[in-house]
């Protein structure tokens, strides 16, 4: 299963540079958080990963920079909730060459139903995609996502709109499925405890690249505070000691 | 030439009021039933797109293309269709390419063709004249030559349909998302763009400029209402356009009606779309 690589990625809009010679690596199989305050360009990293964007330098994936299956969660849909098309009108809409108005086919729905399953939404198969809440929504893209049978895995934002038990379900759920397919997992987040909980290997940007590696190595004092700023006492430090093994000394800390 | 009596003497038996009984009668029902479903059809992305703002500008696109057409000695249908396209598909290009919203591109591009149509057409009072008949539409003229291009663009329409219809579902929940996962976006934009634009020039004909729009919109208005799924939002918008055409057009004929026919077919889809309030306000009740 490939990494990414992102060499020297440089994307200006209107006049104005979002990031500035980003080089990172993304390593093979890894669950890979990018993480930065509001406006560090972690969203537009993604985007011009997914060819969105238009940048400079050098974006590879893969061994040799050949094809590669992306799979996709956004962070959220701009859904026209008046639509009358189903979870399972969205699941086979990309896969069925018979037109959807002649029915869905019995091993598409068979399909679909499986990743629906893996995903814990086997009974909004026929739910309205507008009728979906946050988490339920974001667990079908989730399944439609895995439907490419993706070597990359890319997500943004995965725990917006999801409540406290719905982000510990959805971390299990990724980890699972990153065991079961093997894809290299790439996501967006400012969520500290998701990615102290869930990420193998961490990339702090604001604009620029301020450190990256895995969790205990990279997440110091120092790279946070130069990624985050004052704000690091927002950030759940207990975690990111625990991550490193380290005993914390807060008195409620759970860690200790 | 292909003969084409055998099919309006089939509208005649299938259809047998009085008013069907005369030839132009029987060219406009078969015309309206080939053109009725084509924007149905369309109507469905039209509104899943949220684009009733560019067939209503490439409407408007006729003036500026018929006014072409006269003055420099074209076949004026050649000149209105190539106008037409060639809007719809500029369109696509700026509002792909621009960082400007597409209710932008399509606003600037719609005061362009109108003020350019304007301009020509104050310049000529015959030209003028001849403008009437492409504001309120006159299906009532249309000859077998048209006929016979409205059938090969039903074919390509729905061969476009066949292939694109799961397809533009995808685009119409989200392009980026189905651009990440391998759908050709760009290229089916454009075939839409293009698409889209005959079947809104050859509808002029039909309902004129005015009622474009109303054609493409309201039967997959009130299909949505009526629908559950992907699949029944397109039969149902079938069913809502063909019918309302086939209704409207008969109801326009009758001596206590006497009305322009592409008025009469755009309240007939009308009608249908005050019924389908039923069920969408009951669907509504029961969610909540």
């Amino acid at each position: 299963m490939p990494g990414i690589t992102f060499d020297n990625v440089s994307v200006r809009l209107g006049g104005i540079s979002i990031l500035d010679s980003v080089t990172a690596e993304v390593p093979e199989a890894s669950a890979t958080a990018i993480i930065g305050p509001n406006g560090a360009g972690k969203t537009t990293l993604l985007l011009a990963l997914l060819g969105h964007v238009p940048y400079s330098g050098t974006i590879r994936m893969g061994p040799n920079g050949g094809s590669v299956r992306l799979g996709y969660v956004p962070q959220r849909l701009d859904l026209d909730r008046g639509l009358p098309a189903t979870v399972m009108d969205l699941m086979v809409c990309g896969r069925q060459r018979l037109p959807l108005w002649f029915g869905v086919r019995r091993k598409r729905r068979e399909r679909a139903m499986e990743l629906l399953t893996a995903v814990d939404a086997a009974h909004l198969a026929r739910r309205r995609l507008g009728a979906l809440s946050g988490g339920e929504l974001q667990r079908v893209l989730l399944a439609l996502a895995i439907q490419q049978e993706p070597h990359i895995l890319v997500m943004d934002e995965p725990s917006s709109g999801v409540d406290v038990g719905g982000e510990h379900l959805l971390c299990e759920l990724l980890e699972s499925l990153r065991a079961r397919h093997g894809f290299t997992q790439i996501m967006v987040t400012h969520d500290l405890s998701l990615v102290t909980a869930h990420a193998t290997h961490v990339i702090c940007l604001n604009r620029r690249v301020l450190g990256q590696g895995p969790i205990a190595e990279t997440l110091t004092n120092d790279v946070l505070g130069a990624t985050f700023g004052l704000h690091l006492g927002l950030a759940d430090l207990h975690d990111i000691r625990a991550a490193r093994g380290e005993p914390c000394s807060h008195p409620g800390c759970r860690h200790d | 030439m292909i003969d084409l009596t055998w099919l309006f003497d089939l509208a005649a038996r299938l259809l047998p009021f009085e008013v069907m009984q005369a030839r132009f009668m029987q060219q406009a029902l078969v015309a309206l039933v080939l053109l009725a479903p084509m924007c149905a059809a369309m109507g469905v992305q039209v509104v899943n797109f949220r684009m009733a703002f560019f067939s209503d500008a490439i409407s408007h696109t006729a003036f500026a293309g018929v006014a072409v057409g006269m003055l420099a000695g074209v076949d004026y249908r050649l000149s209105m269709v190539v106008f037409g396209v060639a809007v719809g598909l500029g369109i696509m290009a700026l509002g792909r390419r621009l960082a400007l919203s597409f209710d932008t591109v399509i606003g600037v591009f719609f005061a362009a063709v109108i003020a350019f149509g304007l301009a020509i057409v104050s310049r000529n009072r015959h030209v003028a004249r001849s403008m009437q008949a492409f504001l309120y539409g006159d299906i009532l003229t249309i000859g077998s030559d048209e006929i016979l291009l409205l059938m090969g663009l039903l074919v390509a329409l729905m061969v476009f349909q066949a292939v694109g219809y799961n397809r533009m579902l995808y685009l119409g929940v989200s392009p980026r998302l189905a651009s990440a996962h391998r759908i050709r976006v760009r290229a089916y934009q454009y075939v839409f763009a293009a698409l889209l634009s005959l079947v809104v020039i050859f509808s002029v004909w039909a309902v004129g400029v005015l009622l474009v729009t109303a054609m493409l919109v309201v039967p997959a208005a009130a299909a949505r209402n009526f629908a559950h799924s992907a699949a029944g939002m397109f039969w149902w918008a079938l069913v809502v356009g063909t019918t309302s055409a086939v209704a409207g057009l008969i109801l326009s004929a009758q001596p206590w009606a006497n009305c322009a026919s592409g008025a009469a077919i755009v309240l007939c889809a009308s009608a249908w779309f005050v019924v389908s309030l039923l069920p969408a306000i009951l669907q509504r009740r029961r969610a909540d």
